[in-house]
């Protein structure tokens, strides 16, 4: 028995490093992202957009737009917000609590970038041309800029927002913690600021969309993480029925969580497209994308731990506080709590607690980026190697006396996130030993006496993935056996990249017990495939192996009961059916293949007895059995730094994760590679920036620095894979490399200037602010040498 | 990010070009276009007419000549990347040619190009000036050499006029006992440099310092040589030469060096004394050398 069940699972394609269905497509330029979409008629979209933080509207002339060859309409908000019907997202349901989200620019701008006109003409040259005609009269206000300083601002970037504070949400009072913290042993705390940088998906934002007015359906073609979120939204805006709203996307080059969503143009477009006889199409720009796309990460909070003589910690807290910008999509109360709950990470923590405020300023909306609320980890794993250096304790030591040990589990952190089956400890193990952790630390004394100075850092940290919320909590699929016997697999999709096809192919193929050359997968088209919540939340992988695996469970079954009957009516409990081919157990000479099953079930009905299901169509969906499926890993990073210049130079980068059983390892790695980077270039490369005036700074590649090959060592991978309690024992993926990159990076760059007295708050560390960080640590020692050397000279005199 | 209208000329002749430079209201010359067409597409610049010199074949070739090489302007970084010659005759070209951008900008982008963009940070711009070479430049009122001195005259402008077009380079070929190195910082590969510079030495019979030019690139409005160091170098002993006071020197009494969200001025001399320095040490070392 176990010898067959082995046999099974040698001959399973979950778990192989099967090739990417879509990389033929894809490598020899045969995507369909929006921009190949081309509609009869279509007709191109170019908005008008602020030049000022914040303003005034007294008056927009579009007349001399409007008279220029090739436009065919110049929309205002006067033109386009009447009518917006309704305004809300599935992912956060219709009475959750939501921030102000216009379509266009109604009587104030709010950052540079917002949309004040759309220009609707025959080619986007034209409408460049266009958008530079429009004259708009603005009164320029004083802006917001700072979130840090917004709620102390007589300026209000909402007026219905007192004090510019969207909301606030936390645990139980910090002062509860107080008598923990006055009797510890050692307090440490920091406070860390991190940059605003966001998801840079290689396809901007996009959407084409097409309105029939002779029977009310319109159809979108977008890059979207989730056609059915699109669809839903736009029948809501326009007050159309849902089934007359068809969105249908193929390829979409990247998301990372800021195409969960539609925003505001899109908004513009299905309302603009109800308005002209045309198709229309909008294409971002990258400039409108560095503009208008949105800002994540952008926040920052004062961390504090209490430790014992021994260096365990007694308790952990965090106020955090992060800027929403001006239009945030969704509101991010919602979302920002987790770096309140999750700021424990994987250590045992007896008692905790968090405040989260969350600030309107004068700049592109928050959105959501890959793990929103990496913050928990930046705050906690620096703020951890800063304890190690003021308690005098190796930093993995220190580590190693906290981390939660399998024994301890399940268990519920400081905060209530009930944790399972994660290997915090056993990631970290693996990592270092991947390092060899005593040999660069003999490498780094060596390094030191020579005058280089090399470090080493890492971060553990725990996800929560395929989290049950209202929209994510289900997946649906349909299996098709088709006539042939070759298989269709339906899901929602709204795969970014992350390789959806190959992944459902993989698990129908092993539900079903056919060959994977056999199945085909239909993606991303709201009018064929069941409704889902998209690519989001590191969902992706456990929910759509529930979905599949439970259709694929009926179907089977449907598909033995024709092949025992085909093989002679023997009892179905003796059918064999793998590789799409029945047979008789012991039997192996008569067999029954899944096209002639399939050409019987179809065509053959009249010869099947009544109590036999005629077709081979089965349609399931999975219900979450448990609130989210954690998964956790380490990241290890060593860098040197050159103390003259600032330059950090990554040397080695390690990962250790454990997201259960891989379906797919090529895809799982992907995902990891990819996060890392993210967050390589969140640590050392790129920002966001406004100067003072709300004017953003970074608005070309030029400037807005992201990391490439050349920036990033090769990573090396280490897996742990630890079933969780969802289907498969599969854990989402997706997030995770771009939370645990920069602490392990930050890390390291404080580790290699660990000598110089060096203490990092703010983020990034670009080399000029390396030197700074030198040049300050210095006048800190000579002011804290001459201190001494006043004290020791008074001491004389006295 | 779309550019405005303009009107494409693609002349077959150097005399063409610049005759269609002269009469033509609005136009630029358009070679390589790694710095135009961005600047077009995101209309920070706009001319009603570009002269595309992709079809001049006269402005393409590598020559060596007596006791020197001269290059078309035409010729794209990529090919000196790759040419022998060079590498032997003009290694300091040859070893900032792997410094700009990357390989597909190199197979575009072009020598004159960037000399005649002469942006503040470009790698050319401060090779030419240090190596002293000879620009020819045509115009309809007849054929000029402008020596690399008298070339560079501020932020993005430079001796030609504009109906004038660069045509050639020519570098002289250091003879004798030579090193040259060049040290940049940029904040990723490929990146214009923050901070460079160029180091050409050249030792004499005695073992002394006879010849020596230091540029500077990213540290002003445009390249700049480091006169008053060099002058105090000739006739010294390498071995008596400080290479971080070098770098320092050079920098001191540097005006109008940039500031921007990537590093202050004060930053940018700090990394420029740095490059220097290595970039001397490196030179040296090559000239003293076996």
């Amino acid at each position: 028995m176990s010898g067959s069940q082995q046999a099974t699972d040698t001959d399973r394609y979950a778990g192989r490093r099967v090739k990417r269905v879509e990389d033929a497509r894809l490598l020899t330029g045969r995507g369909t992202f929006v921009d190949d979409v081309v509609r009869p008629g279509m007709l191109h979209v170019n908005f008008v957009r602020s030049p000022i933080a914040r303003a005034r509207i007294t008056g927009i002339d579009i007349s001399e737009a409007l008279a220029l060859d090739g436009v065919y309409a110049v929309l205002t908000a006067a033109d386009i917000n009447p009518y917006v019907h309704e305004q809300w997202f599935s992912l956060e349901g219709r009475h959750a609590p939501d921030t102000p989200r216009p379509p266009l620019a109604e009587g104030e701008v709010r950052h540079v970038g917002d949309p004040v006109a759309m220009i609707i003409a025959q080619d986007r040259y034209v409408a460049e041309d266009a958008a530079e005609l429009v004259i708009v009269d603005y009164d320029p206000l004083p802006p917001v800029v700072d979130y840090a300083t917004a709620f102390d601002s007589s300026e209000l970037v909402h007026e219905a927002y007192p004090g510019n504070l969207v909301g606030q949400i936390g645990g139980r009072p910090m002062a509860d913690l107080a008598p923990t913290f006055d009797n510890a042993p050692h307090v440490v705390s920091e406070t860390y600021h991190q940059q605003a940088y966001c998801a840079m998906p290689m396809e901007t934002r996009g959407i084409v969309t097409e309105w029939s007015p002779s029977d009310g359906t319109m159809t979108i073609w977008t890059a979207t993480q989730s056609p059915h979120e699109v669809r839903g939204f736009c029948a809501r805006l326009l007050a159309i029925p849902e089934h007359s709203v068809r969105v249908v996307m193929r390829d979409t080059g990247g998301g990372f969580g800021q195409k969960v969503l539609p925003l505001r143009e899109d908004m513009c477009l299905m309302i603009a497209a109800t308005k002209v006889p045309a198709p229309l199409k909008w294409i971002e720009d990258r400039q409108e994308h560095l503009l208008a796309a949105g800002q994540a990460r952008h926040e920052h909070g004062e961390a504090r731990m209490a430790f014992d003589d021994d260096g365990r910690i007694l308790a952990a807290t965090i106020d955090h506080v992060q800027d929403a910008g001006a239009y945030p999509s969704p509101n991010p109360v919602g979302s920002g709590i987790a770096v309140g709950l999750i700021f424990p990470g994987p250590y045992r923590i007896p008692e905790g607690t968090f405040n989260s405020r969350f600030a309107f300023s004068n700049t592109s909306g928050r959105v959501a980026y890959r793990g929103p609320w990496q913050f928990e980890s930046v705050a906690r794993e620096c703020l951890l190697d800063v304890a190690a250096r003021q308690i005098g304790i190796d930093p993995v030591e220190l580590r190693r006396k906290n981390m939660l040990r399998r024994d301890e589990l399940p268990t519920a952190n400081c905060n209530g996130m009930p944790y399972s089956d994660i290997t915090p400890l056993e990631t970290f193990e693996q990592a270092l030993e991947i390092l060899d952790y005593d040999a660069f630390r003999r490498e780094q004394e060596q390094a030191r006496a020579a005058g280089r100075y090399i470090g080493v850092g890492t971060c553990t940290y725990v996800e929560p993935t395929a989290g049950a919320s209202a929209l994510y909590g289900t997946e649906g699929a349909t299996i098709r056996v088709e006539p042939s016997g070759k298989v269709n697999v339906y899901v929602a999709g709204g795969s970014c990249g992350n390789s959806l096809e190959t992944t459902v192919i993989q698990l129908t193929a092993d539900a079903l017990g056919v060959d994977i050359a056999d199945v085909s997968s239909i993606q991303g088209d709201t009018a064929v495939t069941p409704f889902g919540g998209g690519t989001g939340g590191s969902r992706s992988g456990p929910m759509t192996a529930g979905a599949v695996n439970q259709t694929a469970t009926e179907l089977r079954g449907r598909i033995l009961a024709l092949a025992a009957h085909l093989l002679g009516g023997v009892p179905v409990d003796e059918v064999e059916f793998t590789r799409g081919v029945a047979s008789v157990k012991g039997s192996p000479e008569k067999q029954v293949t899944l096209a002639e099953i399939a050409d019987t079930a179809y065509f053959k009905s009249g010869s099947l007895p009544a109590e036999l299901s005629v077709g081979l169509e089965v349609s399931g969906r999975f219900r979450a059995q448990h609130l989210m499926l954690w998964a956790n890993a380490t990241h290890v990073c060593t860098c040197e730094v050159d103390i003259v210049t600032g330059e950090v130079k990554l040397l080695r980068y390690i990962v250790s994760e454990d997201c259960g059983p891989m379906i797919n390892p090529n895809v799982v790695e992907g995902q990891i590679f990819g996060g890392t980077v993210q967050g390589i270039g969140g640590a050392l490369y790129e920002e966001l920036a406004y100067d003072d005036a709300g004017n953003p700074v970074t608005t070309t590649f030029m400037d807005y620095l992201l990391p490439t090959a050349a920036e990033v060592p090769t990573i090396e991978l280490g897996h742990v894979e630890t079933p969780s309690i969802g289907p498969g024992g599969y854990k989402g993926v997706g997030e995770g490399g771009a939370i645990g990159a920069p602490p392990a990076v930050i890390n390291a760059v404080a580790d290699a200037l660990a000598p110089f007295g060096v203490r990092i708050s703010r983020l990034p560390l670009t080399p000029a602010t390396i030197v700074n960080l030198l040049e300050e640590a210095a006048q800190r020692g000579a002011a804290g040498a001459a201190a001494a050397a006043g004290a020791a000279r008074t001491a004389v005199a006295g | 990010m779309k550019p405005a209208t303009f009107e494409y000329h693609a002349p077959t002749s150097a005399e063409e070009a610049v005759g269609l430079l002269a009469d033509l209201d609005d136009a630029k010359a358009l070679a390589g276009g790694q710095s135009l067409v961005p600047m077009l597409a995101l209309r920070l610049a706009v001319f009603e007419n570009l002269v595309d010199l992709r079809r001049v074949d006269e402005l393409r070739g590598i020559e060596t000549r007596d006791g020197s090489v001269w290059i078309g302007a035409g010729t794209t970084q990529a090919t000196i990347g790759r040419s022998e010659s060079i590498g032997l005759n003009v290694p300091l070209l040859a070893r900032a040619t792997p410094l700009i951008g990357h390989l597909q900008i190199r197979s575009r982008g072009t020598i004159g190009g960037s000399i005649a963009h002469a942006d503040a940070s470009a790698e050319y711009p401060a090779v030419a000036l240090a190596l002293d070479v000879e620009l020819d430049a045509l115009s309809p009122r007849g054929r000029r050499t402008i020596p690399a001195a008298e070339f560079f005259t501020g932020t993005w402008s430079t001796e030609l006029e504009e109906d004038e077009l660069l045509t050639g380079i020519t570098f002289p070929v250091w003879q004798g006992r030579a090193g040259f190195a060049v040290e940049e910082f940029a904040r990723r590969h490929g990146d214009f440099a923050m901070a460079g510079a160029c180091v050409a030495v050249g030792v004499g019979a005695d073992g002394r310092i006879d010849r020596c030019a230091i540029s500077l690139f990213g540290l002003g409005p445009c390249a700049r040589r480091a006169t008053e160091v060099e002058t105090e170098l000739i006739g010294t002993s390498p071995a008596d030469s400080d290479a971080d006071e070098i770098g320092r020197t050079a920098m001191a009494g540097l005006d109008s060096v940039p500031t921007d969200l990537h590093g202050s001025a004060s930053y940018r001399k700090r990394v420029g004394a740095a490059m220097v320095a290595r970039a001397w040490r490196r030179a040296l070392q090559e000239a003293v050398g076996d």
